[in-house]
């Protein structure tokens, strides 16, 4: 095939017959935008690879800054489930944003938190709450967490190799009561009382193990999550900004505060640091 | 990611009327960790003369020593202070010497020469020197610095608003930057006298 | 100071012979919204490398009465993501009798550029305009469709440059005892001419003219301002 010599692709690459090339261009109406688990391939039904196609061929390097980094946490405890997150997105070491909404609403009880590829999370949250809703509508009855984020793993696992990057936090209450889910792109999905993810949850682990225990009262689960992710806010360079703080309850979940971290981190004096 | 990205950092300076300024911001790391919020990377070289030395911190010290080195031993032998311009010469042949294993720092010389003239002069890491007459910047932030410069500069300021220019310049670069701030230093050299501030910034 | 640049050195000879279906053709995009007003800019300048295909190609693209999209980066990527922007577009109008809202659009376009996730679009989106309150709000892309609902965004070539002097500018961060006053349109397109002549005085890919559009209630608006054009 003359294409794979000129592209300098590599051989064990492969390309698709030509007669079938026609499927993969789909025509305007069968994009995800009907079907949202169908995204477009590449000619040799592959990702491509990023490094292969890292420069122009005038030599100008193509940055693909995909939106990054990130510190959430979620703990589930007496009086039901946390959740704290930070804000800040970077492409490289530019920071694109200090606001960026890391708690996704699935619906009144459940929320997820983003952490790893932006765009990855946000898209496959968006598809898992439009599925929860339509089981809600078959079923007369909410989605247990425990159905979600498997529904959302398997959808991941899917894709699995493609380069997805994402590690999130299903969180939300049930008939069986709070419950809280890791998922990754990897197609892991646990189920757990205290997790955080993202470049800054080993800071935050630090704070939040030694601040956890089940009795906690509301005021200072709050506290703990928000100390947690102020500290690694502190020592991660990719994790900043605001720190958003919720609860879920029986009654779903709350949003509790949105606090400026740097102004969190002056108020508690530890510049002595 | 490059090697002069390892620690991060970022270094400004502007000339004024009668003085000029150098600023850096304080954050020592190691790639997305953060170590420190008390490395300088501006250092004193004579009462009228500051050298700013952001990328690879092992380098920005050994550098620094190097040059009082130097320095020392230039005025032993001459039995005279160094001028700007011969400070300038001598680091850029620091660096060249090291044309195929270079030292990763990005130097920029902030001084009042001996007319009390103000004079900047920014380098890349093998010594090639650039000397603009309004300013200069390097480090990790130096395109959203030329950004800020480019707008808040104008000729002539005078020390004080020469001070918020360049500070305000430096932390809303560093802002947007997420392996440098964490605190940033401002030096304004007059000509009887150089005042250092320390700048409040964010710490996430 | 080019002989500094190892990396990209060796990275040409390595590259050159290699097909690459991406190409880096510059130009920025800078957009301001306020509480009734919209306001987006682009430059004009279209190049490859070292040489300039245009001096006078808008990057901005009027895609209803109330939203405009700016788009730079791969400009082929550019023409076939718009090109398809203004099919769904119709396809919309036709089965809804109706021109997408703001909101919709900027929820589509996310969708769309999402779609190739595995071969993306190499595109740097703003998306600009009026909300059904009359409000002006900007929506910013990552190249996957990473959305994100803000007030001001740089974006393009010259993005970092300019993105710190608009928080300074508009969001007045890091400023004290200064009282925040609502921004005016004229304010809004005096700043977005500072900035765009900063950009063309660092930025070799950003240059030639000014082009800037505007959506308030009751008008559109465009209008020319030049810059430095080596």
């Amino acid at each position: 095939m003359a294409l794979i010599e000129l592209c300098h692709l590599r051989s064990n690459v492969n390309i698709i017959p030509f007669q079938e090339v026609d499927e993969l261009i789909p025509s305007v109406e069968q994009m995800n935008l009907s079907d949202s688990l169908r995204l477009a391939l590449s000619a040799t039904g592959q990702p491509i690879d990023f490094k292969q196609f890292s420069h122009t061929e005038n030599g100008k390097k193509i940055n693909f800054e995909f939106q990054h980094g990130t510190t959430t946490l979620g703990f589930v405890y007496q009086g039901g489930v946390v959740l704290a997150v930070d804000s800040r997105a970077t492409g490289g070491s530019f920071i694109g944003s200090q606001y960026m909404k890391k708690i996704v609403e699935i619906n009144d009880y459940m929320l997820g938190t983003l952490a790893g590829g932006a765009a990855d999370c946000v898209y496959w949250d968006r598809v898992l709450s439009k599925q929860c809703r339509i089981y809600e509508l078959r079923n007369r009855e909410r989605i247990s967490v425990a159905a979600a984020s498997k529904l959302m793993a398997n959808m991941i696992y899917s894709y699995k190799g493609m380069g997805l990057s994402m590690g999130m936090m299903l969180a939300g209450y049930d008939k069986r009561g709070p419950s809280l889910y890791y998922i990754d792109s990897e197609g892991t999905r646990i189920q757990g009382k205290v997790f955080s993810v993202g470049s800054g949850s080993v800071y935050a682990y630090g704070v939040l193990d030694s601040g956890y225990k089940w009795e906690l009262t509301d005021e200072e689960a709050y506290e703990l999550g928000r100390s947690s992710i102020m500290h690694a806010t502190h020592r991660d360079a990719y994790s900043g900004g605001i720190i958003r703080v919720y609860h879920i309850t029986a009654d779903g979940w709350k949003h509790i505060t949105n606090q400026d971290a740097s102004e969190l981190f002056y108020a508690r004096k530890t510049k002595d640091l | 990611m490059s090697i002069l990205e390892y620690n991060g950092g970022a270094v400004v300076a502007m000339k004024g009327k009668n003085c000029v300024a150098i600023a850096s911001d304080k954050r020592f790391g190691i790639q997305a960790q953060t170590l420190s919020v008390n490395f300088e990377k501006v250092f004193e070289i004579s009462p009228h003369l500051y050298v700013g030395l952001p990328g690879l911190a092992t380098d920005t010290q050994t550098v620094y020593q190097r040059l009082k080195f130097r320095q020392n031993l230039y005025e032993l032998k001459e039995g005279r202070s160094m001028s700007p311009k011969a400070f300038c010469a001598m680091l850029a042949n620091m660096l060249y010497e090291k044309r195929f294993g270079p030292y990763f720092v990005e130097p920029v010389v902030a001084a009042l020469d001996k007319n009390n003239e103000p004079f900047i002069v920014a380098m890349d890491l093998l010594g090639c020197m650039t000397t603009p007459d309004d300013f200069v910047v390097n480090g990790t932030c130096s395109r959203q610095l030329y950004g800020m410069c480019e707008v808040l500069w104008e000729p002539n300021l005078e020390p004080d608003d020469l001070f918020e220019t360049i500070s305000q310049a430096l932390v809303n670069a560093c802002d947007r930057d997420a392996v440098s701030g964490w605190g940033a230093v401002v030096y304004i050299i007059e000509k009887d006298k150089v005042t250092i501030k320390h700048v409040k910034t964010r710490m996430d | 100071m080019i002989l500094a640049n190892t990396e990209s050195n060796s990275s040409l000879k390595s590259h050159n012979t290699r097909f690459n279906p991406y190409d880096d053709n510059g130009g920025s995009i800078v957009a301001i919204g306020g509480d009734d007003f919209v306001v987006i800019a682009s430059d004009t300048r279209l190049s490859t490398g070292f040489s300039i295909y245009s001096r006078n190609q808008s990057k901005l693209f009027k895609l209803s009465k109330k939203s405009i999209l700016g788009s730079s980066g791969c400009w082929c990527d550019t023409l076939t993501l718009t090109r398809l922007l203004n099919a769904r577009m119709q396809m919309y109008l036709h089965e809804h009798n109706k021109e997408m809202n703001t909101p919709a659009l900027a929820q589509m376009l996310s969708t769309m550029l999402y779609y190739k996730r595995f071969f993306p679009y190499y595109v740097s989106n703003i998306l600009a305009g009026i909300e059904s309150d009359g409000s002006g709000w900007i929506y910013s892309y990552d190249p996957i469709g990473n959305v994100e609902k803000c007030k001001f965004r740089a974006g393009g070539s010259s993005g970092v440059l300019l993105q710190p002097l608009l928080d300074n500018q508009i969001m007045l961060s890091n400023l004290q005892n200064i009282d925040e006053q609502p921004l005016s349109l004229e304010k809004a397109i005096k700043i977005i001419q500072d900035v765009f002549t900063s950009a063309a005085e660092r930025d070799i890919y950003t240059g030639d003219e000014i082009r800037i559009m505007s959506i308030t209630a009751d008008c559109f608006k465009e209008e020319k301002i030049q810059m430095r054009k080596d």
